[in-house]
């Protein structure tokens, strides 16, 4: 399940603002499944509550029974009934005559009148070229990797292609100029591109001298003459163009139109032909990643030989057929901590030639059996999440949640997010079959970094690593592609922690859950190819230096 | 609820009614209902809620009470409707009301809103003063996004991205999050 398209329809059915054939997709959603429908009561409730409150910070959270004085703050049909007991009208229809309108909302005068400033910051970034050239822009010189911020582009020749921070991606042939408004509006002033619209980034919208190309969710091209005629054609999906005299047209898969003066018109799918150059583009940077992954390779085989390591696996050379996946590590016990790999299928990693593991079926998972207590820890895995489907996504949990053991996971905001405790689950209270979550939270060791992911950065492969050192104090860092993270959140964070254990645990999923409901469900959606276990507290340095020696 | 004695019994029922209204409106948000249909069935069910309230008994669990009445009534509406753009079949919002009243019975109202209190206090100032501006003002979202410099759909992708993380967040409060 998509959850972002699923909060889109479900906010806009309860802002009042969906289409019908959003509407058609979001019932059929309900209808077929359970997680969509929670997660509709979720937001309808969270949307009452905010409404109720106006979204103050002020209000007292635990109201007592209301006091019949505080006439103010009583809701509007409490109101009404206080007038209809005041008054002794017993009579309840008459009720429907004194009733008060719905107030406009609160007094909340700050918010709206906050400055413009809008600190520049990069909407897009070149991804791709083959033999590019640009008009430099000052200092500026671009390529592959360049971030570019709001601002015109000249592409005298050749390919580039550009990915957009919304998710779309758009390619140009030289010569061509095009403007960057934001991460989902550019200009094009002259020139041949082709838009590539993930339905993440539906509403992106190209425009020139007389037309607006509003995507929905596909793939077209459009030439923009000088002369400020425009041809349009559309590969894949739906696209309405807006011509100057706001006349809208759809255009589906094989159409094209034909524009001049302003006025659109339908026309023959003649020059798609002119869009396959682009569209068949650049296979390149070839020989960087064999040289990446050799250097990767050379400093693997000398991490293996680390002690500290408790396990180590690098994902080399799997088939179809393999079904453990083995410990590299030199030292320590060797064979007995391989992992059993349960329905992840082989995949490329981050290079062509290395192997990863796909995990994509609630099923999928590497089984361990890890003994042993450890003073301090520290995970990393090389990840390609593909999307954060669940409220938390597994990446390497102890089975159920015992004293001692930790969940190490991703949150569906994007957060890495460690937690152990030294209780684990405590023993229900009377009468209930099960702990609840506040005993749970008692005594639960929390540490969310901050949000480093969204779908934007889907396919994109990261070096998470998050070291765990002494039993004295809590001390847990979470590092980012090599970079150390902050906190979003979390709780207890300065009590001690417990000496850790693993035993029984899975890469990408969840055994024995504690909790019988739907966040018991944690399969990973993405790729791994690398997972190392310390029993100790690697240094900033050596984690960035594993990110240098591993970058794709 | 350790309110006072209650003098008579209209106040008594004001009092239980006043204090659970927020909960049932957003039941009824829960099913799908607009805010307008849901002001129409809450004066309903206010009416039938008075008509039956010799029915209940003070020491049971009204919101349990409230929601068996509040469903079958937003049922009731929802046939007498015209045939209304985007409101749920009745099977789809049966299916709702069963998940409200799950979500409803696991986690009271107080911790709810101790919950969403914690959520919005975390929130960067920025959010929280785009929340209030959404919710709170008697301005529109065009011209709370006009203020901004934002389009209106680029204002709701962003005001959706706040909802989502508050929604997270309180659920990560309630819930289990290990």
């Amino acid at each position: 399940m998509d959850n972002d398209r699923l909060n889109e329809l479900a906010l806009a059915h309860l802002d009042g603002r969906i289409s019908d054939s959003d509407f058609a997709e979001l019932q059929q959603l309900l209808e077929s499944e359970a997680g969509a429908r929670t997660r509709y009561a979720e937001m309808a409730r969270l949307d009452a509550e905010l409404r109720e409150s106006g979204g103050a910070v002020d209000e007292p959270a635990r109201e007592k029974s209301p006091q019949l004085s505080s006439w103010s703050r009583m809701p509007r049909v409490a109101q009404a009934l206080v007038i209809a007991a005041a008054i002794l009208v017993l009579l309840i229809p008459t009720w429907m005559l004194i009733w008060p309108a719905r107030p406009g909302g609160g007094e909340f005068p700050e918010t709206t009148g906050s400055p413009r400033s809008v600190p520049v910051r990069s909407i897009a970034v070149i991804s791709a070229e083959a033999d590019a050239v640009w008009i430099a822009d000052g200092e500026k010189r671009f390529g592959k990797g360049t971030a570019l911020e709001p601002g015109k582009l000249s592409l005298i020749r050749g390919l580039a292609q550009i990915d957009f921070f919304s998710g779309a991606s758009v390619t140009l042939e030289g010569p061509a100029e095009i403007e960057l408004r934001s991460s989902d509006l550019a200009i094009l002033h002259s020139g041949r591109v082709r838009a590539d619209v993930p339905p993440a980034a539906r509403g992106f919208e190209i425009q020139t001298a007389d037309v607006r190309l509003e995507d929905l969710g596909t793939s077209f091209g459009v030439s923009a003459g000088a002369d400020g005629k425009a041809e349009i054609v559309v590969f894949d999906g739906e696209v309405r163009a807006i011509d100057r005299s706001g006349d809208a047209v759809s255009l589906f898969a094989g159409d094209a139109a034909h524009l001049a003066g302003g006025k659109s018109s339908k026309a023959v799918a003649a020059d798609i032909e002119a869009f396959a150059g682009i569209a068949a583009v650049i296979e390149k940077s070839g020989g960087v990643d064999e040289t990446r992954y050799a250097s990767w390779k050379a400093s693997a085989s000398e991490r293996r030989n680390d002690s500290r390591l408790i396990a180590y696996y690098d994902f080399e050379g799997l088939t179809d057929a393999t079904r453990p996946l083995p410990n590299r590590a030199i030292g320590g016990t060797g064979g007995e901590l391989d992992g059993g790999i349960v329905g992840a299928r082989v995949t490329q990693g981050r290079w062509p030639g290395k192997t990863a593991l796909d995990f994509r079926g609630e099923g999928d998972r590497v089984r361990f059996n890890i003994p042993g207590e450890f003073d301090a820890i520290t995970l990393y895995a090389w990840v390609r999440i593909d999307a954060l489907d669940r409220e938390l996504n597994s990446l390497f949990l102890t089975d159920h949640y015992d004293a001692g053991e930790f969940h190490w996971q991703l949150s569906s905001l994007g957060a890495l997010h460690f937690s152990t405790s030294p209780v684990g689950v405590p023993p229900p209270p009377p009468g209930q079959s099960q702990a609840t979550g506040k005993q749970v939270e008692a005594h639960n060791r929390w540490f969310w970094s901050e949000e480093f992911w969204d779908i934007r950065q889907s396919g994109q492969w990261f070096l998470l690593a998050t070291t765990v050192s002494g039993s004295a104090r809590g001390s847990v860092t979470h590092y980012i592609n090599g970079q150390r993270v902050g906190f979003s959140g979390g709780t207890n964070m300065d009590q001690p922690l417990p000496k850790m254990r693993i035993g029984g645990a899975d890469l990408g999923n969840w055994t024995d859950p504690i909790w019988p409901d739907s966040s018991a469900i944690r399969s990973l959606n993405g790729r791994i190819d690398e997972f190392a276990i310390y029993s100790a507290a690697l240094s900033a340095n050596e984690i960035r230096k594993i990110y240098e020696q591993g970058r794709p | 609820m350790e309110h006072e004695k209650p003098e008579n019994v209209e106040e008594q029922f004001v009092q239980m009614f006043a204090g659970h209204e927020r909960d049932l409106r957003a039941f009824v948000r829960s099913m799908g209902l607009d805010w307008n249909a849901a002001d129409d069935v809450m004066q309903t069910v206010s009416l039938v809620m008075w008509r039956k309230w010799h029915e209940f008994d003070v020491d049971t669990d009204f919101m349990k009470w409230a929601r068996v009445i509040t469903r079958f009534e937003v049922l009731k509406y929802r046939r007498k409707m015209a045939r209304d753009r985007h409101v749920f079949r009745e099977d789809v919002m049966e299916l709702l009301a069963g998940v409200a009243e799950e979500l409803g019975a696991s986690s009271s109202s107080e911790d709810y809103r101790d919950a969403l209190q914690a959520c919005l206090k975390s929130l960067p100032e920025k959010s929280g003063g785009l929340i209030r501006a959404a919710y709170a003002g008697d301005r529109t979202i065009r011209e709370v996004a006009d203020d901004i410099g934002q389009s209106a759909p680029a204002f709701y992708k962003t005001l959706n991205r706040i909802r989502e993380k508050l929604r997270h967040c309180v659920q990560q409060r309630l819930g289990a999050m290990s």
